[in-house]
């Protein structure tokens, strides 16, 4: 499979997702507030419906960009573990890794569609925040376990 | 499709890491083909026949589902 990374990417993919996962859980307890990072951002396509003049195509805003860096941590972290190479990388890898991929993509919508139907309001908002890293996530406990699970066997 | 992948290492006196390390993939793809859960690539299939020194579909044969 083309588009993989060096294995030796793999381990601090891992670190990443871990610091990540565990800041997101601990924003999650908080409500998602948060406001020890408070810093200026580069805010394209701006708008603020009770600030309607600061509205503008490119503007500086104050935003709190703690939950920005969980959700490149957690998307970059995810990216290593996903597609750096295992140590051997044959084609039975490969095949376990595009038929992961598959696998996660249908479950992810699956579940997605059935969320969309029972789940409303600011707790669908919230599926979609965890929809961000499912794809990545169900990809990553799938591929792992075939693996693990055909090493016992 | 089936194979004697077992039987011709066990005639060898090969671990499936022996196997493995001599063909160039991991154990865990040899376990998978022993298991008939994995179909190796004609590339494969060749080395391994090579690597036993036999005709390729002495090794490796056609079940009735193919």
């Amino acid at each position: 499979m083309k588009y993989l990374l060096s294995n030796k990417f793999k381990k601090p993919g891992w670190l990443l997702f871990i610091i990540g996962s565990i800041a997101g859980i601990y924003l999650q307890l908080q409500g998602f507030e948060s406001d020890q990072m408070r810093t200026s951002v580069i805010s394209l396509f701006h708008y603020d419906s009770f600030e309607k003049e600061k509205n503008g195509i490119i503007r500086i805003i104050k935003n709190d960009i703690l939950d920005e860096l969980i959700i490149i941590l957690i998307i970059i972290g995810g990216l290593l573990i996903s597609f750096s190479k295992e140590k051997i990388e044959d084609e039975f890898i490969a095949k376990t890794r595009l038929d992961s991929l598959a696998w996660s993509i249908i479950v992810n919508y699956s579940l997605l569609l059935l969320l969309t139907i029972f789940i409303y309001d600011m707790k669908y908002f919230h599926v979609l925040i965890y929809n961000m890293f499912t794809p990545l996530l169900i990809f990553i406990v799938r591929f792992h376990y075939v693996i693990y699970k055909n090493n016992r066997s | 499709m089936k194979n004697k992948i077992k039987i011709e290492r066990a005639i060898h006196d090969f671990t499936q890491a022996d196997l493995a390390e001599k063909i160039g993939v991991s154990r865990q793809t040899i376990n998978a083909m022993e298991k008939n859960k994995y179909v190796p690539s004609t590339v494969l299939a060749l080395k391994i026949a090579k690597l036993f020194g036999k005709p390729v579909e002495e090794i490796f044969f056609l079940d009735s589902d193919d």
